[in-house]
């Protein structure tokens, strides 16, 4: 893929987390604005933009020092219509879980985000940059082996708090209130 | 269907099992929770909803046993009141004890998370914090100021040198890494201090991001829990370089001075996030805690309820086995289901109830037997002849056996329970028989008498006899009809008088009227003729008052004969209408026959039947011309039912002077006539002729003038 193809690509998503970082303020769940599967060489590649419009009461635990797991869900479905789109026969050929852990380190004032699958660590000294980097999906890999043929199949996001990774006192409340229920709908991904 | 099914799962014992089936799997968890805390974090949600399932199907259960227990208290059913009287008991106590609990858990529970915290150790944790921060950032200014030397240092040289001063630079200031970089984020050179990694650690966007707006950026990274301090500084802009470069050096921190901001860290995070959760860490408490003393609170309305019903049940059987007792179910048993208090009183129901059926028992045999010996003394009473009525001393009839109802002609069994002033009242011709009694009665000493019933067909005579009852509660009296007795005796003494006179009288007749026409035939030629008629007049006189006292005696003759009856069949019709056409010759007497329509057969002695109308005949016939009145005679017959019997009737009436008052009860005896002609014998004779056939015979004044005599045979046996 040349570069400038990259780059116009990565202007749009900015271009499209900027505006819905404008309308973040309405938004009542995670979204997804920008995802698309770029095909490199042999392999596909996806690369989306998430935005985590965090409520008050998450930030605030944030602050205090509570960890907050995100998760982001992958589905490839190979999609059969038997009735149009009416009646469709699905079936989930892959998917996976990937899962991060943000907290605020009050002695460094930076807000560290951990792959907990791989321990690797990133740093922010802003919310916004942590949100922003959380969200930001770059060249994730597909597994090739389904990817043979991708006329009929569908991939989807999808990202929210794990709410059960919560302190336990902090859990019943969290599950109840509607201010912890953030988790963005399955959104289908468009392939380039 | 699925409320069909709600019923039948809510009516059944399918609640208490699945209470159990969710009650053991919530202990044993909590148990596991209690003994592992952190596996209550994992279960925290299954133990809340089996909860919260466990307390939904206790108020399930409680509210039906609610409800039942109001409709039972509504519909006042036996024990209700006590059930809820010790329901609201045990709930009080209950209520009140775990209030109390509740309260100064409640308290306790506050207290001591509320005294986890402190805002000494809060501030003392902030200053340390702070302190931290200030030793680090002292650190970090010395440090950007040494990466802004090197920077200097490096923007100095040659590019050729770079990389070889760029080792020299990181030897000197003891940096972990040196790396140089555009602000495209291309890597220019680097220098490292462990050899094994060629990589060096890639800015992140933040530090491209501030090297935009300006011309260093240091920060303190938490690095796996190793701190490090990460600088960045602009090159200045040379001559011949068009790429923007800048220096990035990351220096290690102390491993002591790690240590100590890694503890302060972790310190003030773990004070930090308790304090946070301190709010929910208490409302989960409270829930928790309030979950367990409302499930309890509702299990022990539900005991409370249960063993409620438990202490009062063997009270309901018991009100329940009165109830029975009371409405004549003696034989009631309760099972004794135990042995304290209530076990005693049920075994105590059991034996009343064993004795009130053997009493029971006993009461029934004793009416049984009296019920036996009233029966047979009813059926010997109900034998018996003579009438016997039993009165109180207030003169209330009391029994009256049937032969009492037939010789009085009143249906007295009917008449219970009524006064016998009350039968006089409604039978007059009791009146005698009530005036006796009261009289005797009032002298309070047994007695007999006889008493005559005024009757007008036929006048009764009874013979009582009176005897107080024991106890003084009353009288037995006794009386027979002994109507046909005297009559009988009457009959006999006159068949008697007069068989004598027949013997005594007829005898000496014949030879007397013999002499006497004997005289008149002898003397008579001797006198002469004025003495002669004298004679002849003597005579016959003799002659024809010997022939009279003959007839006479042949009247006697017949009433004291007694031949005994020769019954035979003979058609009533025909036999009246022969001795009629003997009377009919004379045309100054009129005779008017009304007829049966149908023809009626009389077993009957046919000679003495005619004995009878003759006698009859003659003497309406004698009534009439004695009175100078025309002869008019009506003969009338026909059947009848009375008591359940077929009668024959028969009426002669004439229409001469009646009879007069004072022979209306005498009429029927010999010599009670007072006619000129006769021997007084007629009405005697037909009396006794009709009595020799089983009926009876009386007379009536008709009106306006005249009198009838009545017959009356039974016609049993006779054909019709």
């Amino acid at each position: 893929m040349p570069a400038s193809v990259i780059a116009k690509f990565y202007g749009l998503l900015t271009l499209l987390f900027l505006l819905s970082s404008m309308s973040a303020v309405r938004a009542t769940t995670f979204d997804i604005p920008a995802a698309h599967i770029t095909k490199i060489g042999n392999g596909h590649v996806l690369n989306a933009i998430i935005n985590y419009p965090l409520t008050p009461r998450v930030i605030e635990a944030l602050d205090n020092g509570i960890p907050i797991v995100f998760f982001q869900e992958f589905k490839l479905l190979d999609i059969t219509p038997l009735l149009g789109e009416y009646w469709q026969w699905e079936e989930t050929l892959w998917r996976t879980k990937i899962r991060y852990e943000l907290r605020y380190h009050a002695l460094a004032q930076q807000y560290v985000l951990q792959d907990i699958a791989t321990g690797k660590e990133r740093y922010f000294p802003s919310l916004e940059g942590a949100l922003h980097g959380l969200g930001k999906i770059q060249n994730f890999s597909l597994p090739p082996e389904y990817l043979i043929n991708t006329k009929h199949l569908t991939f989807v996001l999808r990202s929210g708090i794990d709410l059960y990774a919560l302190p336990t006192p902090m859990r019943p409340g969290a599950i109840i209130s509607s201010k912890w229920h953030l988790t963005s709908p399955w959104t289908p991904v468009q392939w380039h | 269907m699925a409320l069909d099914f709600l019923k039948r799962f809510s009516s059944g014992s399918a609640p208490y099992f699945s209470l159990a089936a969710l009650l053991l799997p919530l202990t044993y968890l909590l148990s596991a929770a209690t003994q592992d805390s952190s596996r209550f974090n994992d279960l925290f949600l299954v133990i809340f909803g089996l909860g919260i399932a466990t307390l939904l199907l206790l108020m399930a259960i409680l509210g039906r046993s609610l409800i039942r227990l109001y409709r039972d208290f509504k519909s006042n059913q036996a024990g209700s009141r006590l059930t809820v009287r010790l329901v609201s008991l045990f709930v009080l106590l209950v209520l009140v004890s775990t209030t109390v609990v509740y309260s100064f858990s409640m308290h306790f529970l506050h207290r001591g998370i509320n005294s986890w915290f402190d805002v000494k150790v809060e501030q003392a944790l902030n200053d340390s914090l702070e302190l931290s921060r200030t030793a680090f950032g002292i650190r970090m200014r010395t440090l950007l100021r040494q990466t802004r030397m090197m920077a200097g240092l490096l923007n100095e040289l040659p590019i050729q040198d770079v990389n070889h001063n760029l080792h020299e630079l990181s030897k000197l200031s003891g940096a972990i890494e040196l790396s140089l970089w555009t602000m495209d984020g291309q890597l220019i050179t680097s220098s490292m201090e462990n050899t094994v990694i060629f990589i060096p650690s890639r800015p992140n966007e933040t530090i491209f991001h501030q090297l935009e707006t300006q011309d260093a950026y240091i920060s303190l990274d938490p690095e796996q829990d190793n701190l490090q301090l990460r600088a960045a500084v602009l090159l200045p802009p040379k001559q011949g370089i068009i790429q923007q470069r800048f220096l990035q050096v990351i220096f290690p921190v102390n491993d002591r001075l790690s240590e100590l901001g890694k503890t302060v860290q972790d310190a003030y995070t773990d004070y930090k996030e308790l304090s946070y959760l301190r709010k929910p860490l208490i409302s989960v408490f409270t829930l928790t805690l309030s979950l367990i003393v409302l499930l309890t609170l509702l299990a022990s309305i539900w005991f409370a309820i249960w063993i409620s019903r438990r202490i009062v049940e063997p009270l309901q059987a018991l009100a329940a086995g009165t109830q029975s007792v009371a409405s004549g179910n003696y034989d009631t048993q309760l099972d004794v289901s135990s042995h304290d208090e209530i076990g005693f009183l049920v075994r105590s129901f059991n034996q009343m109830t064993q004795r009130l059926t053997h009493a029971r028992n006993a009461t029934e045999q004793s009416h049984r037997l009296l019920e036996q010996q009233t029966n047979y003394l009813t059926t010997v009473l109900g034998s018996l002849s003579s009438g016997v009525i039993t009165i109180d001393n207030k003169l209330f009839l009391r029994t009256a056996n049937i032969a009492s109802s037939k010789i009085l002609h009143l249906n007295l069994q009917q008449r219970l329970e009524s006064t016998i002033d009350r039968l006089a009242a409604q039978a007059p011709y009791l009146l005698s028989f009530t005036q006796l009694i009261e009289q005797k009665v009032a002298l309070g000493e047994s007695w007999q008498q006889q008493v005559e019933l005024q009757k007008k067909k036929a006048p009764q005579t009874l013979m009582c006899r009176g005897t107080p009852l024991p106890n003084d509660t009353g009288w037995v009296i006794i009386f027979d009809d002994v109507t046909t007795l005297l009559q009988a005796q009457r009959n006999a003494a006159w068949g008697e008088v007069a068989r004598r006179l027949a013997h005594e009288i007829k005898n000496p007749l014949t030879p007397i009227q013999l002499s006497a026409e004997r005289l008149q035939h002898k003397y008579l030629p001797m006198l002469p003729a004025d003495e002669s008629s004298t004679l002849t007049k003597l005579t016959n006189t003799i002659v024809q008052q010997v022939e009279a006292m003959k007839n006479m005696v042949n009247d006697f003759s017949d009433y004291a004969r007694n031949p005994g009856l020769q019954l035979q069949l003979q058609p009533i019709g025909k036999l009246i209408n022969e001795v009629l056409a003997l009377y009919q010759s004379n045309t100054s007497h009129q005779f008017i026959l009304l007829k049966s329509p149908e023809e009626i057969i009389l077993n009957i002695d046919s000679v003495r039947f005619r004995q009878i109308l003759h006698n009859l005949l003659k003497n309406a016939i004698e009534a009439s011309e004695d009175a100078h009145l025309e002869v008019d005679i009506i003969i009338s017959y026909h059947t009848m039912m009375q008591d359940n019997v077929q009668w024959f009737e028969i009426s002669i009436s004439d229409h001469g002077p009646g009879i007069p008052a004072n022979m209306e009860n005498k009429l029927f005896e010999p010599y009670a006539s007072n006619k000129t002609k006769g021997t007084g014998l007629g009405l005697a004779i037909v009396q006794k002729i009709v009595e020799e056939h089983g009926g009876h015979v009386w007379a009536e004044n008709i009106a306006p003038v005249g009198a009838s005599i009545i017959i009356r045979l039974p016609m049993e046996g006779a054909i019709q």
